[in-house]
């Protein structure tokens, strides 16, 4: 059996520094998998070249059996993996609307001469996108906030917005970076219910998480990095109950 | 009367100009300063096709001069895709002087510093534009339909695709848009404008020279979309037709002709530099 995502032998450098050191696992369809690992571990330099952002040294990522090596990033979007940035990346200057509206894939007059020639299609195509969006919108609680503009949305609510955005591409595996960082109790709680709701649609997660009691709560499974370099792979409590591992996460020497 | 539909004329022909800039400059974020280069190849190809030994009628002389426009605004803008902001404004500025050092010295095409006289007036399907009020009509339906094609993009998807490139062009790819196709579009768009305003140009004026379309009229083009308003369609609409009644209000006021030419730049640079201070979004625009 093939995995849904695989991720082999990965390794980059940056000058000197040594980023991503042969760096495989495999990711199973349906589940959370929480990637860990203390600050400079490459937990979004793995996104990065999982995205197409980056291009590795070597290794390669295949997605349902399909080679992703030197996609463009919107060719890796439409073959179904889409992710959030840790520091958002939203339209600061256009509504909550417009920023989900953006991810929809294949949408008429998204080229100028549909836009001038057939007006009247473009519009009608429009509306029913728009009613899209907002039921993508309703499904992260942000329906009441459509019509505002970002900068006027709180922290937590811009981050269920990027959330919001990548739904809309309508991707199957979704990365995640820290989508829980930075967040209040209340918002915490709204985010790990919304990931949970969006595992039992079918989607599969792939999210970069520091708090342990996060991961512990939302994890199927656990990827411990360290130094670019895949360390453990397992359940949450095997994971964050090892003390070897839990000594490097939490600064311990090496 | 001639005098004001002059300047109802060439207000028009700057609102296709302010229509490209603002679509560049103010929509997507490239920050152009050479669509005066695009705007004068428009001029010349269609003063060429037009004054050729066995000459095309204006139509078609305008279509090959929009065509040419396109490619080279196409051209122009590639390297904002690997440049950026700062840089591109260099590699821009060098694109207006190349380009205004070709009008110059390439006597043979452009006629060189002496301009290029007797071109002749443009016909519609044969029927010629002569008269003032014809060509008021013309530039009218010219510049209304520019503002129409803006105005129905800026609704569309396109639009708002362009203004998420401007915010942030990484999270527009990682949106699984394509960057590079929708700036090339827009590129295309505002070559056509300008080479479509070229060839109007010439053709009203029946005289072009370099000095037509150097840096100084890109300045003014920003000028105008700074003032006016950038971003808007009413911010493209309200700059040309503002800034252009300026000179003719200086000939209202008692000043020397040799000091006017240099008094209006005065008044362009200063109110280029007040509007960037205290009001950034222009009469009728959004924050640049």
């Amino acid at each position: 059996m093939t995995a849904f995502m695989q991720v082999a032998g990965l390794d980059h450098r940056f000058g000197g520094l040594h980023a991503l050191r042969d760096c495989s696992f495999t990711i199973e369809q349906g589940r959370i998998t929480c990637l860990v690992g203390p600050n400079g571990a490459g937990k979004t330099t793995i996104f990065n070249v999982i995205t197409g952002f980056l291009v590795p040294d070597e290794g390669s990522v295949a997605f349902r059996d399909r080679k992703l090596d030197g996609l463009r990033p919107q060719a890796i979007v439409r073959a179904g993996i889409a992710r959030t940035f840790q520091n958002l990346r939203l339209f600061a200057d256009l509504n909550a609307l417009d920023n989900v509206m953006i991810g929809i894939a294949g949408q008429f007059g998204e080229e100028p001469v549909g836009a001038i020639f057939r007006p009247l299609h473009t519009s009608r195509a429009q509306r029913r996108r728009r009613q899209e969006a907002l039921a993508t919108l309703d499904h992260v609680g942000l329906a009441d906030r459509a019509h505002d503009v970002v900068r006027n949305l709180s922290y937590g609510e811009q981050k269920l917005l990027t959330v919001a955005r990548v739904l809309a591409t309508g991707a199957e595996l979704l990365l995640l970076d820290e989508p829980a960082s930075g967040l209040s109790a209340g918002a915490l709680d709204a985010v790990m219910a919304l990931l949970r709701r969006l595992q039992s649609e079918g989607k599969t997660l792939l999210v970069v998480e520091h708090n342990t009691r996060v991961v512990q709560q939302i994890a199927d499974d656990v990827l411990f990095l360290h130094q670019g370099h895949l360390m453990a792979q397992g359940t949450p409590e095997r994971i964050i109950g090892d003390p070897a591992l839990a000594e490097i996460y939490f600064g311990g020497a090496l | 009367m001639d005098f004001l539909y002059t300047y109802i004329v060439l207000a028009e022909i700057y609102v296709l100009l302010g229509l490209s800039t603002n679509l560049l400059v103010g929509i997507v974020g490239i920050f152009s300063v050479s669509q005066a280069a695009v705007f004068g190849v428009g001029a010349y190809i269609v003063a060429h096709f037009m004054m050729a030994a066995d000459p095309l009628s204006f139509i078609p002389s305008l279509a090959i001069a929009a065509a040419c426009c396109i490619a080279l605004n196409i051209l122009v803008t590639l390297p904002s895709l690997r440049v950026s902001g700062d840089y591109f404004v260099v590699t821009s500025f060098g694109i207006q002087l190349l380009a205004t050092a070709v009008f110059i010295n390439w006597t043979v095409g452009t006629g060189g510093a002496n301009g290029l006289p007797g071109i002749p007036p443009p016909d519609i399907f044969g029927l010629p534009i002569e008269t003032n009020q014809q060509y008021v009509l013309l530039c009218t339906a010219a510049s209304v339909l520019g503002c129409l094609a803006f105005w129905l993009i800026m609704r569309a998807p396109f639009g708002r695709l362009l203004r998420a490139i401007r915010e942030d062009e990484t999270a527009v790819a990682a949106a699984g848009k394509n960057v590079l196709r929708a700036k090339v579009s827009a590129a295309a768009l505002a070559g056509a404008f300008a080479g479509t305003a070229g060839g109007l140009y010439a053709t009203f004026l029946s005289f072009i020279d370099p000095f037509s379309f150097d840096l100084d009229a890109s300045i003014l083009l920003l000028t105008m979309i700074v003032v006016g308003g950038a971003r808007t369609l009413a911010g493209s609409i309200v700059g040309p037709f503002l800034l252009l009644a300026l000179p003719q209000v200086l000939t209202l006021v008692d000043i020397p002709t040799t000091i006017a030419a240099a008094a209006r730049q005065l008044i362009y640079g200063l109110l280029l530099i007040a509007f960037m201070l205290f009001r950034p979004q222009g009469l009728a625009g959004e924050r640049l």
